[in-house]
This record gives structure tokens, sequence and C-alpha cells, in this order.
């Protein structure tokens, strides 16, 4: 960790100059929470760290009618306490509550977590379900793409030299105009807080008056090198009435479309299990959520168990 | 002190916090790593990458010319013998490496960064050796040998622990049911958050001063003249604050003599911190055990045998690990009467870390296969499982078949409160559509020290200054557990003194005197009736003075609050202060100090592990209720219920303390814990992928004191210092076994392991007399 430089721009411009400029010699930082042990393992070794956090504007969360955009310096943890985010994306919400600790979600950022593009992030499946758009800055200008273009490999994103992420945007149902949507985030672990994903889920669930699914999405989280949307499930329960059978039939065809790796967090065999598990019970909450089933601002158990009270 | 005078005690029993924690909860503690003496340079040494391969030749010389190196040492050039059981280790290593983090090599330079750089210049060709590190695969006659140098054994078995106690074979024809069935017993680490720090440093005159964290500083200190030559009696070890040990910390490791094999060399003052990593690999560990076991009864259920296949898991060479049968032993033959019993246990070496002492020291292990098997049994007589326990729990006036005397217990009055507590009897068994379960486990362990050396005693000194100041000075060390402030405390209670007005001595050993050290929950009960019996030595003198002055005889004083008065009469007293001035200041004055040496009154195991060798035992019982997600395996702890025989709670928030921490560390244990290895390599060395519990994962912890007021401890006090820790692997198997009706084999019992036994249907063999022909599988 000896001889790094710390740059830190007071323009956006400035950012992305310096980082066109030093190409892989120079990394972003912002809360620091990964960079910093990926530096003191040697699994990276710049001669540059790049000081984000003066760049005014690049956080915080906006509503309007559509959705929801989050500057990509917000802290996890004011996604996590977000009212506003609660009703809108309850997946974002659960998802950002089991990421790290209090003190590592205080000091680490949305925009870290989905650049530091590791497959069992949790944001990533969150925001997938939200159709969520990544806006860069670059040395040409802004461009947006679909946040799953962002993601290529394990630690890789298609960044080039010099850009940065500077926000997301996400389609949310306005909670005001009778809202018909809900989604959830779910996941398995060994302990119940400070661990990374065995296997995450996400889902979001629209429905139509009649209760008939009118939009479903779904995406993956440690279960391939790359955050993975489930496209297939738009079409297996668009136009219909959610039921068990179905839900299951959607965890079944997740498990197959997936890719998981044997290691310390579980074999390859078991995570397909998990995700077959984990599938119907996201897809059933994100529907209790849309058809106003379930308790407004309540998060669901980390796995799903809808367990009896004694 | 007279019965009158401790009728009512003053300050034991007290809830008071650790005199220590106002200093540790505002960070102002100094620890070993925050110390910094002229001259200090940092160590740091080269650790093998290899599992096993043998060191052709090791090139220091670009290491050496690195500005800033001030000593580059290794086998070659440093005077060093061998050291452990056996001999089988020596700090730097000769010929041969046996498991990934052995020592090779080692530097001291002005910094870390410059100490790093030195160990990548050091070239050291290896011949890269087949590796074996499954303790079954290396019993195999074809396994690599990896103590080829030990003539004394045969292949790779280390040691072996065989025990038989009448007649296993004849009992088992007798019983009506027998369970049959593997448990085992994983890697885990102490995991202390002050990892392993030693500063060394030798004075013009060649005196050699050592801070370290370490717990048995007297046997440090004597390890270290006999391994590396120098002459004890001029070594002084001098304990920092520690910060956190858990066992791990109690013994002198190869890091300790390079350390000062650095100092030595460099001619400066040397200090070594591990780092996290460094701490996972080559530091350590707890035993991994594997045990086949069966456990027969008749059919009213009174045990009638139970029989051991054991292989402990040693690792690459015989540290403290390679004992942890001792205390696994003890369970397997004396936890419930048991008539016979049978061990046949082989420790075998692996190319992996080595097993150390940790908290519970095998007694989680073993108690993980007993205690699984007392409720397998239960089931399988139709019993229900406390029954079970109650018919057959220990009972005072009790010897076992090893000869442990149970000359106090509280076991079934543990079992009785945890049962009513969880409302077992109306929620075991009947919960599993819900997915949920109960499931029990008690233990034995020694509670009034453990006698493995020719003493098991401990000094203490007492001094009393013209100021009226009480200085206790101990043989015992302070490790976190809290003995510095009950050891106060019993010295306030003997002394009639408040026990802001007693300072305790504890950490060097040019002036504690002598104690065998921190280890199997001793130090309540050892170095507590050694500091009380110098108090009682001190005041009797105070006494006799005071006597004198008052012209009262001693039997008319009454003590309060350090001042003497004759009873009856408030305006005839004297304090302490005016007490010991007078003796002082007089002719032919004197000064008021008294020692004492207490060792319990126990006996060394003979060859066939059979002595007493605990003065007290403890005994404790739990139920744990879990919730099975039974489609990803994951477990969530709900309730801990427990209850233990503490003789006596001479502090019950510091007891409270220790059983609540212990208990959280076996719920790491039970369900998290474990250090992987792939191919001999630790998979995962840090504390993310280790698994320690956070707060979220321990439930609230219902903790029973039962007093037993034993006899010999210290105000009838035993040692709790490992309780906790035993019994939730065992009580979390048996209520995830309620739950899901499987039976865990092994922990921690991470999801996909769980999981996989549902799927399997996992169960354990039962054999019923009426049906002797063929095993069938348990519910």
């Amino acid at each position: 960790m000896a001889n790094i430089d710390v740059f830190v721009p007071s323009t956006l411009e400035e950012a992305v100059a310096f980082l066109a400029h030093h190409g892989d010699r120079a990394i972003p930082i912002a809360g620091g929470t990964d960079v910093m042990i990926d530096t003191r393992i040697g699994r990276i070794s710049p001669e540059w760290l790049v000081d984000l956090r003066a760049l005014s504007g690049l956080s915080g969360i906006e509503y309007d009618a559509n959705g929801f955009r989050i500057g990509a310096l917000t802290r996890i943890r004011s996604i996590e306490l977000d009212q506003g985010l609660r009703q809108r994306s309850t997946a974002l919400v659960e998802a950002a509550r089991v990421l790290g600790s209090v003190q590592v979600r205080t000091m680490a950022t949305i925009g870290g977590n989905l650049c530091h593009a590791t497959p069992s992030a949790e944001m990533p499946p969150a925001l997938l379900v939200h159709h969520g758009i990544a806006e860069i800055a670059g040395p040409d200008g802004i461009r947006s793409i679909p946040l799953g273009q962002l993601f290529v490999g394990p630690g890789h994103t298609s960044l080039e030299p010099g850009e940065i992420l500077v926000r997301v945007t996400c389609k949310a149902a306005n909670p005001s105009s009778a809202s018909s949507a809900g989604s959830c985030y779910l996941r398995q672990t060994v302990r119940w807080a400070m661990d990374l994903a065995g296997v995450g889920v996400a889902a979001s669930i629209e429905v139509d008056e009649a209760k008939v699914v009118s939009g479903a999405k779904l995406a993956l989280s440690a279960v391939a090198p790359v955050p993975l949307e489930v496209d297939v499930v738009s079409d297996m329960l668009v136009g219909k009435e959610l039921t068990p059978q179905l839900t299951k039939e959607v965890g079944r065809v997740a498990a197959e479309a997936c890719s998981p790796i044997s290691d310390v967090r579980g074999t390859a065999e078991y995570r397909r299990q998990v995700v077959a598990a984990l599938v119907p019970r996201a897809l059933y909450i994100a529907w209790l959520r849309a058809t106003q089933n379930w308790p407004v601002g309540k998060l669901a158990p980390i796995n799903g168990v809808l367990s009896e009270e004694e | 002190m007279s019965e009158t005078l401790l009728a009512e005690f003053q300050v034991i029993g007290q809830r008071l916090s650790k005199l220590d924690a106002p200093q540790k909860v505002t960070g102002r503690t100094v620890y070993a790593d925050d110390m910094h003496i002229p001259g200090l340079l940092v160590g740091a040494i080269l650790r093998s990458p290899h599992p096993h391969a043998r060191i052709r030749s090791i090139d220091t010389t670009e290491a050496e010319r690195l500005p800033g190196v001030a000593a580059v040492i290794h086998a070659g050039n440093v005077t060093q013998r061998r050291f452990g059981y056996g001999q089988d280790n020596i700090p730097l290593k000769t010929d041969k490496v046996r498991c990934i983090g052995d020592e090779v090599a080692a530097v001291a330079a002005v910094d870390d960064e410059t100490a790093k750089r030195a160990l990548e210049l050091i070239k050291v060709d290896y011949e890269v050796l087949p590796g074996v590190f499954d303790p079954f695969e290396a019993l195999s006659e074809t396994a690599p040998v990896i103590h080829d140098e030990r003539v004394d054994i045969t292949g790779n078995i280390s040691m072996r622990w065989d025990f038989d106690h009448g007649d296993v074979e004849a009992a088992a024809a007798e019983a009506a049911v027998i369970v049959e069935g593997d448990y085992s017993a994983p890697q885990a680490a102490p995991a202390p958050i002050e990892t392993h720090v030693v500063i060394a440093s030798f004075d013009p005159n060649g005196h050699l001063t050592v801070w370290s964290p370490v717990h048995m500083v007297f046997m440090y200190r004597k390890a270290l003249a006999d391994c590396l030559g120098l002459d004890w009696r001029r070594i002084t070890i001098i304990q920092p604050p520690v910060g956190g040990s858990f066992g791990g910390k109690i013994d002198i490791e190869a890091h300790d003599f390079i350390t000062v094999m650095l100092a030595q060399k460099a001619g400066r003052p040397v200090k070594l911190a591990m780092t996290r990593e460094e701490e996972f690999i080559g530091a350590r560990t707890r035993q991994p055990i594997h045990f086949h076991m069966r456990t027969g009864a008749d059919a009213e259920g009174n045990l009638l045998f139970r029989d051991a296949e054991v292989v402990s898991d040693n690792g690459a060479y015989n540290a403290w690990g390679s004992h942890a049968m001792l205390v696994a032993m003890n369970t397997i033959t004396s936890m419930y009467r048991v008539p016979n019993s049978r061990i046949r246990c082989a420790v075998v070496y692996t190319n992996k870390n080595y097993g150390g002492s940790v908290r519970g020291f095998g007694n989680p292990q073993a108690t993980f296969a007993v205690e699984q098997q007392m409720e397998e049994l239960a089931d399988a007589l139709g019993m229900d499982p406390m029954d079970l326990r109650l018919r057959n729990a220990n009972q005072t006036g009790d010897i076992t078949p090893q000869g442990l005397e149970i000359t106090s217990c509280g076991l079934s009055e543990c079992l009785e409160i945890v049962r009513r507590q969880s409302r077992w009897d109306e929620r075991r068994g009947k919960m599993r559509q819900r997915n949920r379960g109960l499931g029990a486990a008690a233990y034995i362990h020694v509670g009034g020290g453990a006698r493995i050396y020719g003493s098991d005693g401990c000094g203490a000194m007492i001094k009393i200054d013209d100021s009226g100041q009480v200085t206790l000075i101990t043989g015992a060390s302070e490790i976190g557990q809290g003995s510095e402030t009950v050891l106060a405390m019993i010295v306030a209670e003997e002394m009639g003194v408040p026990v802001s007005a007693v300072a305790v001595i504890n950490s060097n050993t040019d002036i504690k005197p002598w104690d065998v050290g921190v280890h199997a929950s001793r130090t309540t009960f050892v170095a507590g009736n050694a500091a009380r019996m110098a108090a009682k030595i001190a005041r009797d003198r105070l006494l006799e003075t005071a006597s004198a002055v008052l012209g009262a005889p001693a039997d008319q004083l009454r003590i309060r609050d350090g001042i003497v008065e004759v009873i009856g009469e408030p305006g005839r007293s004297m304090d302490y202060a005016r007490i010991v001035r007078r003796r002082l200041l007089h002719e032919e004055g004197s000064v008021v100090m008294a020692t004492a040496f207490y060792d319990p009154p126990t006996h060394n195991q003979d060859k066939e592990y059979v002595g007493n060798i605990s003065a007290s035992y403890g005994f404790g019982a739990h139920v744990a209720e879990v919730e099975v997600d039974p489609e990803t395996g994951m477990v969530k702890l709900l309730n801990l219920w427990t209850a233990h025989d503490v003789g006596r709670a001479l502090n019950p928030m510091t007891v409270e303390g220790q059983i609540e921490g212990g208990t959280a560390m076996g719920v790491g244990l039970a369900l998290s814990e474990e250090i992987v290895f792939v191919d001999g390599r630790v998979a995962a060395p840090n504390f993310h992928d280790y698994g320690m519990p956070t707060a979220v994962d321990v439930p609230r912890i219902e903790v029973n004191l039962v007093e037993t007021i034993d006899e010999l401890g210290p105000y009838g006090a035993k040692g709790i210092g490992e309780g906790g820790i035993i019994p939730p692997p065992a009580a979390i198997a048996n209520a995830i076994a309620d739950a899901t009706g499987i039976r865990p084999r092994a922990y921690p019992m991470r999801p996909w392991k769980v999981k996989h036994w549902i799927d399997t249907n996992e169960r354990s063999y039962v054999i019923v007399s009426t049906d002797r022909s063929e095993k069938r599988e348990s519910n």
C-alpha cells in the first residue's frame, strides 16, 4: 500500500480528465470500503486514488412520477433509511439493509457497489428489477446504458478509461397514484448479517386492477459472473394471476438459467436449489406488495420465510 | 475469618463491573502493539507457501543488502533447539516444511515496508512433496509420512489415547437399544481481536525482557530458555493487557522464539505483530476431531456403555491440540453415569495448520457427539431426552470411571431449569410442521483446576503499606476474563476493605509468584484460594497488632471498611494505615506482608487415564430453539436457555458475562465458524468468511446461576470460564433434528450442509435388541 497518491478533483470534468490521462494507474474512490481492502490484499495496485467525494450533484435520491434517480455518491445507509424508496422500491431498501454493517453502509456508496462489479453485490439485482439505467460521464460527455450492460465479469465493468458512473435512474410506481407495483429482495447467507450473499434474488411485479400481472422482472446475484437478469419471467407471468405453481415454475427456470460456481459459500448445486427456493418467495412478496396485501413500509424477513407467530 | 465476621458478605456476591472496564471502553488500554521503546525494529516472518516440501536452500543475500534491514535469520544461521510434545517442532524450519505458514526465515528492519520488501528478496528453493490433508487418508499406509524424522512413531499417528473401563461388548449384548453414528468438529479459530504481538529486548548486560500477551508466563520463560539456550534466570516476561486470547495465547509458538532470535541478531529490540491473515494460517486453532460413537442403554433408559473411535486431526505438529483428548475423554467416560466405556483415539498428523488450546479444549467436540446420542437414544427408547438425562445424571458423591470425584453437582437442577423455561414438555417434538425445534445439551468440565503438571498451584502475596492500601501480587494472569476483579473482591472480602482499596499486580515474572497459568477455568478457584489464604494471614497480623494497641482480645475485634474496632465500642478503633504505621515506625518494626501457595488436592492421571485431576467439576445445561428453512438450509437461532452450576457466583455480573460470551462463541461454532482448507491452504484467511457470529446471530441468552457451594472453592465458587461454549453445537444440532427429523453430522451447520442432510434424509443407526439382525435408521 506504499506510495499511493490521492487526487481530489473539484469538478466532474477534472475527475474525468485525470482518470482518462492516468488510465489503469488511477482508481476512483468514494466510500473506500472495497478499494481499501482490494489495495491492501494486492488485488489492485493503483498509483493514484481519485477521491470523488468533493464532487457536487452526485449524491442524493430524487423522485418523479415515473420513478427515482440515485446519485452515485449516495451512501448505502441513506438508501436503507429513505422512506420514499421504501414505498417505491422495497427491494432496494431490503438490499441496502443487508449490505455489510452499519459502519460499512455509512461509508459505502451505491456507485462503488455497482462499479466494483462483485457478482454477489446487493445493489445490482434490486436496481435491475426497477429497469435501472446507468448514466456515465466520460471524456465525450454523458451516455446512458441499461444497467445490466455495465457488468462484464467479476470485477469488470464496461466503463472506458476516464468514465465515471454518475447516476442510476429507475422506474417505479408513484405511491400517491394508487400503487400497483411491488418489489422484494431476499438472500441466503451463512450469518444473518455482515455476510456476502450466497444467493441474492430481486423481483418486481406490476398488476392491473384485476390483479393480473402486467409486468414482472427478476434478477439474481452470486449465481453467474455478472448480476443476472432472468428475462423469461415476463413471458411466464404477464397476463396471468400469480399462483404458487407459477412462481415455483419460474424458480425452476431461473435455477436452470444461472451458472453458479462452487466455493466456500456453497456448491453450485446448492445455489441452484436456493434460487429455486427464493425466487417464488420474492415474487410472492412483491405481488403481496403490488396488491396492497402487505403492511406498508414493512421489510420482509431476509430469506423470505413468513413464519407464523407463536 | 471467623464465621461471625463472615456471616454477612460485604463484597462477595455483588454485581461489580470489571475494574479495567473504564480504560477498555474509553480506548486507553495500552496493548503490546501500542508500545514503543527506543530503537525498536519491526520483525516479519517468511512462511512456507507449500503444505509439504523439502527446503533445498535459502538465499538471503539480497535481503541482507537492503538498506534498513538489521537482521535476517533462518535455520542455517541461528542456534535453536526443538520444542513441542515429542520435540517435533523447531522455530525456523530446517529440512522440511509441513504446512502452509511454516516459519522458514525472518527479518528485522526499520519499518513494516522494509521488512516486507526484505521477505520478498529471500529466495527459498523448495522440493515440493505430496501432502496429505485428510486425517483418514493420512492413516493409509501409502500416505506421505509427515514426520519421517520421528523414529518413535509409526506412519502419521503422533500419539494415541486409548481407554477401557468395564466390558463394552458384554454391555452391548445386554443393551435394549444402541445408537451409532459419526460426528465431526471442524478446525475453528480462537479469533481474538488482538493478534499475536511480541516484543523482545536484551539490555546491555544480556538480560532479556519479553513483552507478550501470553498467559502461561512461567512455562513460557522456561520454554524460551530451553529452546534458545538462554539462562532463564536472566529472562523477564511482562504480560501487557491481553486483547483477547480464548486460549490462543496460552502457549509459546515459533514466532515467540523467532522474535527473540531477531533481537539477538540485530542487537536491538524487535516487535513482531502478526497480521490477521497470519493469525489464521500461522497461529494455533481448535483441534478438529472426528468421532464414530455408539451409546447403549437398557429398556428403562439406564446407560450401559459408550464406545468411541476417534480421529483427532493434529495438523503438522504437536501443540496443545494434540492433547484435546484429555478433556474430550472426560466427557465420553464421565458425562452421565456410564458403567462401561471404551475409547480408541489416534492423533494423526496432516499437512495443515495445527491445533492448540481454545476455550473448552476438546469438550464442545466430544459433547457434540455425546449429547446428540443422548437425544437419539431417548427417541429410540420412546423416552423424553430430559428424562433420560435426569435418570443418568451425575450426582454428588459419584466417582466416575476415570476417577473424577464429583463433590458437588448441580446437573439435575440445571436440566430442570432449562426444561421448565423452554417449555420443553409442551413443545419438544411438536413444532415440526412449523420447522421449529428444541434441543438440549449438558456438559461436565473441570471447575477446580486441572492437574497436568507436577503442581496445579498458584502463589499469592499480600502487602499493606503505610497508606492502608492493600496490594495483591498474584501469579494469575488477567486475559479479559476478569481475574483481577474477582481476586480483588476476594481480598477485599477477606480483609474487610472496599474493593477500591485493593490493587492487583500480576504481569511481571520478576515480581509475581509462580503459577501454572490461565487455562482450564482454574484461575478463580486456584488463584482465588491462594489470594484468600494470603489475605487471611495478613489480616490476622493486623488484628494482632490492633489487639495489642487497643487492649482487646482479637475475638472482640471486628473489621469494617479497613477500620478495626472493638465490638460494641465504636470509639475504640484504628484503621489499617495506623496499624501498619504502628508496626513500621516502631522499634524492631516490621512490614505487613503475607504469602500463600494453593495447590488443589488432586492427582495426575495415571497411564490408564485415571486420576482425579480437578478439585471440583462444573456442570450446566442449555436448550436451544431454532427455526430451519428446509428449502435453503438456513437456521435461525431463536432462543437459548442456559443454567450453570457455578458453585457460588462471586460476582454475578462477570459470571454472566463469562457464560454469555462463551455461549456466543459456542453459537459461532455451531452455525458458522470454520477455517476451510482447500488442499492444505486456508481458503479465506479473513473474518468475513471465517464466520464469527454477529449480534444479529446470537439471540438473548437466558442465564441461570445454580449455586452448589463447593466445599473447596473460594467461598464455594467453581470455575466457569469455559462452560458456556461447550453445549451450543450439540444443543443446536438437537434442535435442528427436532425441527427436521434429520441428524446433523458435523458443525458448523452451515446452510448447504443442513440442506444436504435434509435432501439425503441423514440418520444414525439404531439397533434394537428385539431385532438385532439388522440395523435400522433412527428418526
